[in-house]
């Protein structure tokens, strides 16, 4: 391999003095000479390992008559963006016939499942796959996901939002490219049975009065921080480079806690009350708190009726007035580390085409994936969406997600279920809730 | 296996006994062979061919190359790491990533080389075998069986090893070494932390039982026992109310004056044939809280809140066991009507005329027959509803979760659901290992203490 | 029935009995049929005028075959999932018939060494769970490049590998054929295989269809497995795992209606073979049942 290296190198470097020419038998003769030096770097290989990496990033530079050799690069991706992702990579290649040795593939993986799927066999897994960031760490910890390539570092982190940026950071590392900065959620609401959706107690009074239903899936670590960080809880883990999670500071059990708890179990008690945050799943809806993805199907359901808000406040059991809060996620595209340096090049640059600034500005326009990209964001068709401005308006209000251990959710799931199904209920006492926060913030202490 | 330690001291000695008698015959052999035996010890098969038997010696022959090449050129580089499982780490060469070794293949193929070597052993002690019998039989001045005959009896008198050769060794490839491959990984470290290949695993010793056995908070020990007494509850439940409420309606179908007998099993035939992904998914949803039972329920007026199919622990459970009824008897009263026909007609005539209620008649001669011939299938389908997947699966995914429980278990969740979270969401690859072998142990331990009470094992002729 | 002493006040007690009988008989038609009367009724719910979600009433406003144009239109891999899914059960029926067929022969004709060992061993096989073995299944059939774009075969090869231990009930209905019949033809020279296929396959003409029929349903309803093995390449989904995506991932909202559709396309081929067939099946249950 680093035979490989030193000859790319020292074609590149014989290219870029020819470059000026321009001219294909220029380069003809470059790939000539790159295969003649190869047959002499065999001798010198060894002691060249140094000055490859350096000049790695002056080859990228210079890379418009490299060869890359062949491949296939797999993507995977949402259903949804599947045709549109095929039809970005064609524009892609067009605009580089440089990587033309490589072919592409795009397979509807959802987020939900890349990860999944990329940590039970990583070499078989996508080269490129678009997740959601709370599956950051896991990944980086399988050793499935590659760093952003140096070039690459600060484009990112300039062009697209800084939480985004900061989602997409294990320790100091940046590994994935922000795709959007929609992964939080809001309420979507039926016009004609909520006149106001601004107070949760009220936005139950008018859905029970109607006979109608309110999803809200509190039994889910995503969506039940609208409570705990609402009231001032806080809910972090320290992680170092690899992934690995050294320290947390949870404050769940505390004065705090309790109250968000209660809003929790009173809010359950309602009739009206369905635990849930699928519309296609959902029945007979007043509103559901939901994120961007639903949007067209939410349009669907409520027809001319279909509203979005921030979330709503409460009135805790202390009498004071929280607002919900929640999480601020993104979905990333990561690389998957390579064997070979010019398959990982190409996928670099694939997937920093895939999340440039007009790649973002075609998929909000083809389905309406709230960009994290600063100048879509400020563009005049994503700032007048409706879904979009309410997240905007509720992610004021939101913390941005960080990395949480696998057993973060499944505890919050227990948590959540426990109010549910009513071992936590309005006669608990204020002694029995601290009690089951601190056995919660004890095992999320504990979790790895 | 449960088998094989019920035998007593005296099969350790039979099996020392054996192995030392072995031992003896491959050394005579060795003594007394001539130089064709001889050379065998080495190339096997070469004794056979020698003698003419070609078909066997080329057999042997054939193997021996196999193995050792297989093994020389694809196995060692896998069997040599076995007791380390890996020592080179996964490095990052500038951009580029270099793996290292892959703990995971490493012990899969190491394994499946382990057994072909001894396979190897098996087989070169067979060849020693059949140089001995074939010695004593030309010393006896008789001829060796015939080149078309060893042919033509694997068509006759070892039939059996043409029709079992690629079943067993399907079973071996595709069942045996898995299952030696998992019960190995319960004794590694193998989880989300040590993920091959980018990440080395390696053993551990007892340390994985001993995390099951931990009974402190969030514990495994604890959700353990817990998942273990709800899929037993849940076995039995699923076994004999589908069991006796399936013979009832077999018993109301094929009463007298019925009629469309065909009709009414058909109906009911049908829950069989569709595909159960398609019928629980859909009854998943038509019991959910926001369902269609709930909405038409609340419709009417018959209840003011919905009721809580899946989210209520106790009726989550209920649910599943009431569903599953509608999934088991249609299975029963296919059983039952076929085996009711079978019960003699003058048995119940000669009630009758001893005045006997249809009660006392079903249940002095309809339930002990139906116990008598049925006990080995209910034994299998309580073992079945141990490890029964689907229906908890498609149904509640094991849900409602609860704090109290480790592993991300739910209130539903049988040992096998249970495992399939802990193998596919957590990739907690050696726990679940581990509590494979444990619903190994308690469904055998079952089997066998039920197996030796059914009263047709007991007595074989009772019924005949 | 010669009943003789029958009066009146029997008949009428039979006439109520046989009246409650049917009613209850009526009232279990009703709960079996209604979840499939609703997946039917669901399935032809207008996508283009209703939500495909779920809805909250059974019967639907406006009928149309909009979900079935759907999934018959080439829109989504349905019909390659159904490919795929006929392919696998064909191939795993008919090759898991004959293992079935040779194992349960030679255990209950030859007697030979190493017999009661194997039926015992493959019995304690049949207690572990089958998860544990499925991450290693993955990567042997990775070896094999059986994954992914090779899924089908890759299922194939493991829907027929360890057929061998599914022997009870076959071994079973053999056992019910007079030996005596074998040993006549030995006499007159006929060899085992002859035996076997001469004599004792014609005879066996229930537990073939039976055995044939079970394995043909089987791989219909595979989802964790077949999910595994495809690993996100969608082409090589079969049907249970594509339509459970449907109502399972976020990415397919509004599916509902056309899971319903598909899932009443899968019903059907299975539910009219197994109609057909179904007299196969009571004997070959019921021959299982007997024998153990």
């Amino acid at each position: 391999m680093k035979k490989k290296i030193l000859a790319v190198l020292l074609a590149t470097a014989m290219v870029g003095t020819m470059a000026g020419c321009g001219s294909q038998e220029a380069a003809q003769t470059a790939t000539d000479a790159a295969q003649t030096v190869q047959e002499t770097a065999e001798t010198v290989a060894d002691t060249a390992e140094q000055a490859a990496d350096t000049v790695a990033d002056a080859a990228d530079a210079a890379d418009a008559t490299v060869d890359y050799g062949t491949g296939e690069i797999k993507v995977w991706v949402a259903e949804a963006i599947v045709d549109f992702t095929k039809a970005q990579i064609d524009t892609f290649m067009a605009a580089h016939p440089e990587f033309a040795g490589y072919t592409y593939v795009v397979e509807a993986v959802g987020e939900g499942d890349a990860a999944g799927n990329m940590i039970t066999d990583v070499t078989a897994g996508a080269d490129i796959f678009g997740f959601p960031q709370d599956q950051l760490a896991r990944l980086v910890v399988a050793g499935a996901l590659e760093t952003v390539a140096p070039e690459n570092i600060d484009a990112v982190k300039t062009q697209n939002d800084a939480g985004s940026v900061a989602a997409a950071t294990v320790g100091d590392e940046l590994y994935a490219y922000p795709v959007t900065s929609d992964n939080g959620y809001f309420l979507y609401y039926d016009k004609s049975v909520i006149s106001d959706p601004s107070t949760l107690e009220g936005l139950m009074e008018q859905a029970e009065a109607a006979g109608k239903n309110v999803y809200f899936e509190i039994n889910s670590g995503w969506y039940n921080t609208a409570f705990f960080f609402g009231t001032g809880c806080k809910l972090d883990y320290t992680i170092d480079s690899t992934g690995a999670f050294n320290g947390s500071d949870i404050t769940y059990a505390s004065d705090a806690g309790v109250v968000a708890l209660r809003e929790m179990i009173d809010l359950a008690a309602s009739p009206s009350f369905q635990n849930g945050s699928s519309v296609s799943n959902a029945t007979n809806v007043a509103a559901i708190v939901d994120g961007t993805w639903d949007s067209s199907a939410a349009q669907d359901l409520f027809g001319d009726n279909y509203a979005c808000a921030k979330l709503p406040t409460f009135t805790g059991s202390d009498g004071k007035t929280y607002q919900l809060s929640g999480f601020g996620g993104f979905k990333l595209l990561g690389v998957k580390p390579q064997d070979d340096e010019n398959k990982l090049a190409v996928c670099d640059a694939l997937a920093m085409y895939l999340s440039s600034e007009e790649v973002q500005q075609a998929r909000y326009e083809a389905v309406g994936w709230g960009p994290s990209n600063l100048n879509v964001q400020a563009s005049a068709a994503v700032k007048s969406d409706v879904a979009l401005s309410a997240l905007a308006e509720q992610l004021a209000f939101t913390i941005p997600q960080g990395q949480y251990p696998g057993d973060y959710w499944t505890l919050a799931t227990g948590l959540g279920d426990d109010v549910i199904t009513g071992v936590l209920n309005k006669d608990s006492s204020d002694d029995d809730l601290m009690a089951a926060l601190q056995a919660f913030t004890d095992a999320c202490a504990a979790a790895k | 296996m449960a088998a094989e330690n019920n035998k007593n001291k005296s099969g350790v000695a039979a099996v020392f006994s054996g192995i030392g008698k072995n031992i003896a015959e491959i050394g005579t052999t060795f003594i007394e062979g001539d130089w064709k035996t001889r050379v065998s010890y080495l190339i096997m098969g070469f004794g056979p061919i020698c003698r003419g038997a070609f078909l066997r010696g080329f057999m042997y022959l054939f193997c021996q190359a196999g193995i050792i090449s297989w093994i020389y050129f694809y196995g060692w580089k896998y069997l040599s790491k076995l007791n380390s499982l890996g020592t080179v780490e996964t490095a990052k060469v500038g951009r580029k990533t270099v793996y290292g070794d892959d703990s995971f293949l490493i012990l899969l193929f190491g394994l499946l080389s382990l057994i072909l070597v001894i396979a190897l052993i098996a087989l070169w002690r067979m060849n020693i075998a059949e140089n001995r019998k074939e010695e004593q039989i030309l010393k006896a001045g008789k001829k060796l069986p015939g080149n078309k005959r060893d042919f033509l009896s694997l068509f006759d008198s070892n039939f059996d090893k043409t029709l079992l050769a690629l079943p067993v060794l399907g079973i071996f490839v595709f069942t045996v070494l898995p299952i030696i491959f998992m019960i190995c990984v319960a004794f590694t470290n193998y989880d989300a932390t040590h993920q091959s290949p980018s990440k080395l695993f390696t053993w551990v010793g007892m340390d994985n039982f001993k995390e099951l056995l931990s009974f402190g908070p969030n514990g495994f020990g604890s959700t353990f026992v817990s998942v273990l007494l709800w899929t037993l509850v849940w076995a039995f439940f699923a076994t004999f109310l589908d069991y006796f409420l399936g013979m009832a309606v077999a018993i109301l179908i094929n009463k007298k004056g019925i009629r469309f007998k065909k009709l009414w099993r058909t109906i009911l035939v049908m829950t069989i044939a569709v595909p159960q992904f398609v019928s629980l998914l859909y009854l998943m949803k038509m019991f959910a809280k926001d369902g269609l039972i709930n909405t038409y329920l609340m419709k009417w007026g018959w209840i003011h809140e919905a009721i809580p199919f899946w989210t209520n622990p106790m009726l989550a459970r209920i649910t599943i066991i009431v569903i599953n009824i509608w999934i088991g008897i249609p299975y029963l009263m296919l059983i039952a009507t076929g085996l009711l026909m079978n019960i003699p007609e003058d048995l119940y005539e000669s009630a009758k005329i001893d005045g006997a209620t249809p009660w006392q008649m079903f249940r002095h001669i309809t339930l002990p027959y139906m116990l008598f011939v049925t006990g080995p299938y209910l034994l299998t389908q309580y073992t079945g509803n141990l490890n029964n997947f689907n229906v908890i699966f498609l149904l509640t995914q094991g849900g409602p979760k609860s704090m109290a429980l480790a592993g991300g278990a739910g209130r539903t969740d049988l040992l096998v659901t249970w495992l399939y979270k802990i193998t596919l969401n957590d990739t907690n690859y050696k726990m679940a290992a581990v509590i494979g072998i444990m619903v190994f142990i308690v469904t055998a331990v079952i089997s066998l203490v039920v197996y030796n009470m059914l009263p047709s094992v007991k007595d074989e002729e009772g019924f005949q | 029935m010669a009943n003789n002493t029958s009066t009146s006040s029997m008949k009428q007690k039979r006439a109520v009995g046989n009246a409650i009988a049917y009613l209850v008989l009526i009232a279990i038609s009703v709960v079996w049929l209604f979840p499939f009367v609703g997946l039917v009724l669901q399935s032809f719910r207008s996508y283009a005028t209703e939500y495909g979600g779920m809805v909250e009433y059974f019967i639907p406003k406006q009928f149309s075959l909009d979900n079935y144009k759907f999934i018959l239109s080439g829109e989504s891999n349905y019909l390659l999932w159904y490919r795929n899914t006929v392919i696998i059960a064909v191939f795993v029926s008919l090759f898991q018939t004959i293992i079935v067929l040779c194992v349960s022969y030679a255990l209950s004709r030859m007697r030979f060494k190493g017999r009661t060992f194997l039926m015992r061993f493959w019995l304690i096989l049949g207690m572990f769970p089958g998860f544990l073995a499925m991450i290693c299944l993955y990567f042997l059939l990775k070896a094999l490049g059986l994954t992914q774009a090779g899924a089908v075969p890759g299922l194939i090869l493991v829907g027929i590998a360890s057929s061998g231990m599914g022997y009870y009930v076959c071994k079973g209905y053999f056992d019910t054929i007079p030996k005596s019949l074998d040993e006549a033809a030995r006499i007159d020279g006929a060899s085992r295989a002859r035996i076997f296929f001469t004599m004792t396959l014609p005879m066996s003409k229930p537990i073939i269809i039976y055995t044939a029929l079970v394995a043909f349903m089987a791989p219909w309803c595979d989802y964790v497995f077949a999910s595994y093995v495809a690993f996100g390449h969608d082409t090589s989904y079969n049907v249970a795992v594509g339509l459970t995506r449907w109502v399972w991932t976020n990415d397919y909202q509004g599916f509902f209606t056309r899971f319903c559709a598909g899932g009443v396309l899968v019903a059907i081929p299975v539910v009219i073979l197994f109609m057909c067939l179904q007299r196969y099946y009571v004997e070959g249950v019921t021959g299982g049942a007997v024998k153990g």
